[in-house]
């Protein structure tokens, strides 16, 4: 028994590294984007570009393996991303700015916790709302078009070039890399994180073991916001002006990242490695099709296939649970 | 059986890569030789004017014997998405990009990146900040503008009162049609009187028709109308025809779409000012193998605008500006 789920955890562990072994070996052996692809340069352009992605998903992890979902995680982005070159515009210090961003985004994830828990909506619902709330307000604060803010440092953050040259990556990509670290600890090792799983596994067990649900699952949401609020933050630097339109069904692209990961939309399963992993297979897989100059509709099927893919796994896994 | 079913997916997997991977690299046999290669970012890649520009690019190519690589972002005017296409194709090492930026600031700084890459750009359609690009191939806004309030002007012999009906705050391209046509009439028509000239129609359709409705309910004896753009046009159209008074007022639009071909055909338009997107696609590509070439170029290319009218939209050039030939 305890060999079988060892080989298991194994398959778990493996399923996603192998998705991605497999889009990086079948571009590197195209001929005609071979030599490019592998290139440092190209690795650090898809890192930058998996930034805003990769902290969506962190929080989405914690969200989905309590049995949750956001839907808002796309506007709020946006939202954070508005709030911050508002704030940068209306003459605030950068820090100020990013503070602001950040707590933009947590007050949404705040409140889509509150909802949740005091109202005993389902997640769905009512970050479907939020979605709509979030956005709305992005597009209300900016008037409706794009707010130009002066070019300050914050739009250095996610620089492929990064102005200390010292620091090889763009910051962004640092701090993507320190939040997974953290938040793959606290998920593995901490109380917090193992009620989180408890609480995805079986709720009502779980209260029956005195965990506090409401506060476990607002802390989950605030979170989640916050690094929503963050990625916003991230994508301003990036875009450099506050676009309320920006990241439109960019919650989808979370989601599928935590699914391919290994986390199941049942909850109770899912971990950060493994999202990290399905934000690369998907950032790879967009800039191959891009440096082979497929059109979009190809990238569209096959991402759209290996999320049925990594779906497919997700069931045939807990089939074998039962 | 666990195993059998994940050996079954992973399989599936790899041949849909597989698939696509192996039918680009009989195409890459082919184009070993040292032919270049230049990439073509529009904003979209679904509506009409794209659709143009991309046909205007693959005549470049065919021409000059260049390989053109055709992408827009995955969504449809996501500054986001534009900027990481730049970004591949950066990491890919084209010769050469053409880019219809969405942002004039958001995407100067992977124009900048491409050019310490050495990879030239050129900027098609919509300007962009800076000074990084090579040339800048799009049409002449202000011009158009100008040839709109000729045509009303004339239309109304100089002389009644008219709605200048703006498009969006913000939007550069119209807001110099706009100024365009503003000056022409302030200069040259001092009989001619702007009832309306600060109202901004917004970016549909339907807020558009909403606004030429109250426009209309509240100044009945309007004698002409402008309006910037097609979105724009097509709202004042269908508002002008609910009330009945469509043909009666000189309205001159800009753009063209089938159902304003039709409005023309029917005598509700009187003008529609044209851009020549196939024109644009094509330069933008030529420019650029100039460039490469070792050929000075110009910095500022104007592709043209026309005016057609009912009488003139038969004309064999005029039609292939009404309705592209996208072959």
């Amino acid at each position: 028994m305890k060999e079988k789920s060892r080989i298991q955890t194994v398959i778990n562990w493996l399923g996603p590294f192998l998705g991605l072994i497999l889009v990086m070996v079948i571009f590197s052996s195209i001929p005609e984007v071979r030599d490019r692809f592998l290139r440092v340069p190209n690795l650090k352009s898809v890192a930058t570009q998996s930034v805003i992605v990769a902290l969506g998903a962190m929080g989405m992890t914690l969200i989905i393996i309590s049995g949750g979902i956001d839907l808002s995680a796309a506007s709020n982005i946006a939202l954070s991303s508005v709030i911050t070159a508002f704030a940068i515009n209306a003459g605030f210090p950068p820090l100020l700015a990013i503070f602001l961003g950040v707590i933009t985004g947590g007050l949404i994830g705040l409140a889509n916790g509150s909802l949740i828990t005091s109202l005993r909506l389902v997640p769905f619902i009512v970050t479907l709302g939020m979605l709509g709330i979030a956005r709305g307000i992005a597009k209300w604060t900016a008037g409706n078009q794009k707010i130009d803010a002066p070019l300050t440092w914050v739009n250095e953050l996610m620089a492929k070039s990064p102005r200390p040259s010292w620091l090889l990556m763009a910051p962004g990509v640092w701090m993507m890399i320190i939040f997974a670290v953290v938040m793959a600890v606290v998920l593995r090792y901490s109380v917090f994180g193992r009620h989180i799983f408890a609480i995805g596994s079986n709720e009502a067990t779980a209260r029956l073991c005195g965990i506090r649900i409401k506060r476990t699952k607002i802390i989950v949401y605030s979170l989640a916001g916050l690094f929503c609020g963050l990625g916003g933050v991230m994508e301003f630097s990036r875009l450099t002006v506050g676009d309320p339109t920006v990241a439109v069904g960019l919650e989808l692209d979370i989601i599928a990242a935590v699914v391919i990961g290994g986390g199941s939309l049942s909850g109770g399963s899912g971990s950060i490695l493994g999202s990290m992993i399905g934000v690369f297979i998907m950032s790879f897989l967009r800039n191959g099709c891009t440096m082979m100059g497929w059109p979009n509709y190809i990238q569209e099927i096959i991402i759209g296939a290996i999320i049925v893919v990594a779906v497919a796994l997700d069931q045939i896994r807990h089939r074998k649970n039962f | 059986m666990k195993i059998k079913a994940q050996g079954i997916i992973i399989l599936f997997l790899f041949f849909t890569l597989a698939f696509f991977s192996c039918s680009s690299k009989e195409k890459g046999l082919s184009s070993q030789e040292s032919r270049l290669e230049i990439a073509v970012i529009p904003k979209g890649t679904t509506h009409e004017f794209w659709k143009s520009i991309h046909a205007g690019a693959a005549r470049a190519s065919k021409e000059l014997g260049v390989k053109v690589l055709w992408k827009g972002p995955q969504k449809e005017d996501d500054r986001a998405q534009q900027i990481t296409v730049v970004e591949d194709f950066i990491s890919r090492g084209v010769d050469g990009i053409v880019l219809a930026p969405l942002d004039d600031r958001a995407l100067w700084r992977p124009v900048r990146d491409a050019v310490q890459e050495n990879i030239p750009v050129v900027i098609i359609d919509s300007a962009l900040q800076g000074d990084d690009f090579v040339s800048f191939v799009a049409t002449d806004n202000y011009k158009g503008g100008e040839l709109a309030a000729g045509k009303i002007g004339e239309l109304l012999q100089g002389k009644g009162n008219i709605f200048l009906i703006r498009y969006q705050v913000g939007s550069a391209s119209t807001t110099k049609r706009e100024k365009g046509f503003l000056d022409v009439i302030q200069r040259e028509y001092p009989k001619i009187s702007l009832l309306v000239q600060d109202q901004h129609a917004g970016s549909t359709t339907e807020t558009a028709y909403q606004l030429a409705e109250n426009l209309l309910n509240r100044f009945p004896d309007v004698n002409g109308i402008f309006c910037p753009n097609e979105s724009s046009t097509f709202g004042t159209l269908r508002a002008l025809q609910e009330a009945g008074l469509a043909g009666k007022v000189i309205f001159i639009g800009f753009d063209s779409s089938p159902k304003l071909v039709q409005g023309l055909r029917d005598g509700h338009i009187h003008g529609l000012v044209l851009q020549d997107p196939v024109k644009m696609g094509y330069l933008g590509v030529r420019q650029l193998v100039l460039h490469l070439q070792g050929e000075k170029i110009d910095k500022r290319i104007d592709t043209g605008v026309c005016l057609i009218t009912r009488e003139n939209m038969d004309d064999p050039e005029m039609k292939s500006l009404l309705m592209p030939d996208l072959t």
